[in-house]
């Protein structure tokens, strides 16, 4: 086995500076696939390490593997807009949230790994009064559950964030903001690569390039996966394969409340701080949001394509369409150069919440159905997963997210947009 | 996937269209039809809309993963009327 990277500190970087580049180690190791495990997980994103982490470390579970088809972080934990925050409108989700962003604020110590938390606040626009009465009331909606929030008018506004000039003539006019100051980024590579490096320090075999292929079950319970590499023993299995739950769901013969859809988004070309938060603000064509990432390039997001897709292939009008939005809120990013752009593979379910519950069998569980809402999720993710897992009780922030909901009628639809994934 | 042919209209931009939902297997119930998807990897069976064009709707044929377009008919013309059944 090779040898792994030390405990990162003051000292460690100090070594590091005298021993030169020979000292830096892997994060994780390549381990070798074993016949048996007590916890396989089926996804090596930001879900599926963060699960294994929070079971190795909170529940003392000794044998676990995580399977990934391709490379680890090589999914949606690697192609999103970094952006967190809690500013959700339903009980059960920005307690679910705020769980979440609550364990951000400290994942850096508790990873011993920088995943560069930064708390640069998320803004959601306001153009109209209808847009500042739905703001207000999700503003409020937070504060009685004792999450941050503050209502900007245009004043305020333009002193949290100055580059928004409310005196500039705009298509639609920016009259106010929901301020969420706990809100920001986390560098989402480094996230992937934390837990990575945390998960494997504890024990987790890490193993890439092993495609699940199916489950063998026996008297109505799951035994196994059959993977590329073989048959693996598994007391419990858990699914964390972002975009691609359905095709799990399909794969066990159970029909999901989720379909598959393509998002995208872009970065330009590196520049000099430029935009002090993340803007958030839907225009008649769809949301966007805006971000400046650590290194200077605007990230910019949208709506989904529109469509159930596998391809990532971006279409076309809707990289137009969120580059004007942008354009038409900064006009001074009108000469920015596009440097990368991508499309993800997104689950998106009929209410617009996520889901983790049990599949088919009693020990198998499904991590998935996350819409937008999947970066931002993770730690909270990973530590409620874990303990469904470990304790074969949902936590109480996750009771409500199970696959029942939808067929008691407990849906847990953010927009009151309907059953209908491709407008979540 | 850039362009979705119409039987009205021929070839046009995929912005011109608007999905609208992926069908259920037939005999699926209510329930089934509107909150559960199969999620098929190489066909989906859909109904778009030629919004902003004809307005036509269409029954699309499709594959998800490689975004290739297989078929295309008029809505219109694939309703079974009650006296039409066997």
């Amino acid at each position: 086995m090779r040898q792994l990277a030390p405990k990162y500190s003051a000292w460690s970087l100090l070594c590091a500076r005298v021993a030169g580049n020979d000292y830096w180690r892997p994060l994780w190791t390549g381990a070798t696939l074993r016949d048996a495990y007590d916890v396989v997980i089926v996804g090596a994103g930001g879900h599926g390490l963060a699960t294994a982490y929070h079971l190795a470390r909170d529940h003392g579970v000794k044998r676990i593997a995580i399977l990934e088809k391709r490379l680890l972080g090589y999914g949606n934990v690697g192609r999103n807009t970094t952006i967190v925050r809690s500013n959700y409108l339903l009980p059960e989700n920005h307690y679910f949230y705020e769980d979440s962003l609550r364990r951000w604020e400290t994942l850096s110590r508790d990873l011993n790994y920088n995943v560069m938390y930064s708390p640069r606040g998320v803004i959601d626009l306001a153009h109209s009064d209808g847009d500042m009465a739905a703001l207000a009331r999700r503003g409020n909606a937070m504060r009685v559950a004792g999450i941050d929030a503050e209502l900007l008018d245009v004043r305020g506004l333009a002193r949290f964030a100055p580059e928004l000039d409310p005196k500039l003539a705009r298509r639609f006019p920016v009259v106010g903001a929901l301020l969420q100051r706990r809100g920001g980024t986390v560098r989402h590579d480094a996230v992937a690569w934390g837990y990575a490096r945390a998960a494997t320090t504890l024990g987790v075999d890490i193993i890439e390039d092993c495609e699940v292929i199916g489950v063998r079950s026996a008297a109505g319970v799951a035994t196994g996966v059959e993977t590329s590499r073989g048959y693996v023993k598994a007391e419990r299995i858990v699914f964390a394969v972002a975009g691609h739950s359905g095709a799990i769901g399909a794969m066990l013969g159970v029909q999901m409340p989720i379909e598959t859809h393509l998002l995208q988004a872009m970065v330009t070309e590196p520049v000099k701080p430029l935009i002090s938060s993340v803007f958030v603000y839907v225009y008649p064509h769809g949301e966007v949001y805006l971000t400046q990432s650590d290194r200077g390039g605007v990230v910019m997001g949208g709506n989904l394509d529109g469509f159930p897709s596998y391809t990532r292939e971006g279409q076309w009008f809707r990289l137009e369409d969120v580059v004007q939005s942008a354009v038409a809120l900064l006009p001074q990013l009108a000469s920015l150069r596009i440097l990368r752009h991508w499309a993800g593979t997104n689950d998106m379910s009929m209410d617009g919440s996520f889901i983790i519950d049990r599949i088919r069998y009693d020990n198998v569980f499904i991590n998935g159905g996350w819409c937008y809402g999947g970066f931002k999720a993770i730690p909270a993710s990973g530590a409620a997963c874990a303990a469904f897992v470990a304790t074969g009780t949902a936590p109480d922030l996750i009771r409500h997210h199970s696959l029942s909901r939808f067929r008691t009628g407990q849906l847990l639809d953010e927009r009151g947009g309907g059953p209908f994934p491709v407008r979540q | 996937m850039s362009r979705l042919y119409c039987p009205f209209c021929g070839a046009r931009e995929l912005e011109e269209f608007r999905f609208h939902k992926t069908l259920a297997e037939p005999g699926a119930n209510a329930y089934e039809e509107v909150y559960e998807r199969i999620n098929r990897l190489a066909v989906s069976m859909e109904h778009w809309q030629h919004v902003h064009g004809c307005r036509a709707w269409l029954l699309v044929r499709r594959n998800p993963s490689d975004g290739s377009v297989l078929d295309v008919r008029l809505l219109a013309r694939t309703a079974v009327l009650p006296h039409e059944r066997a």
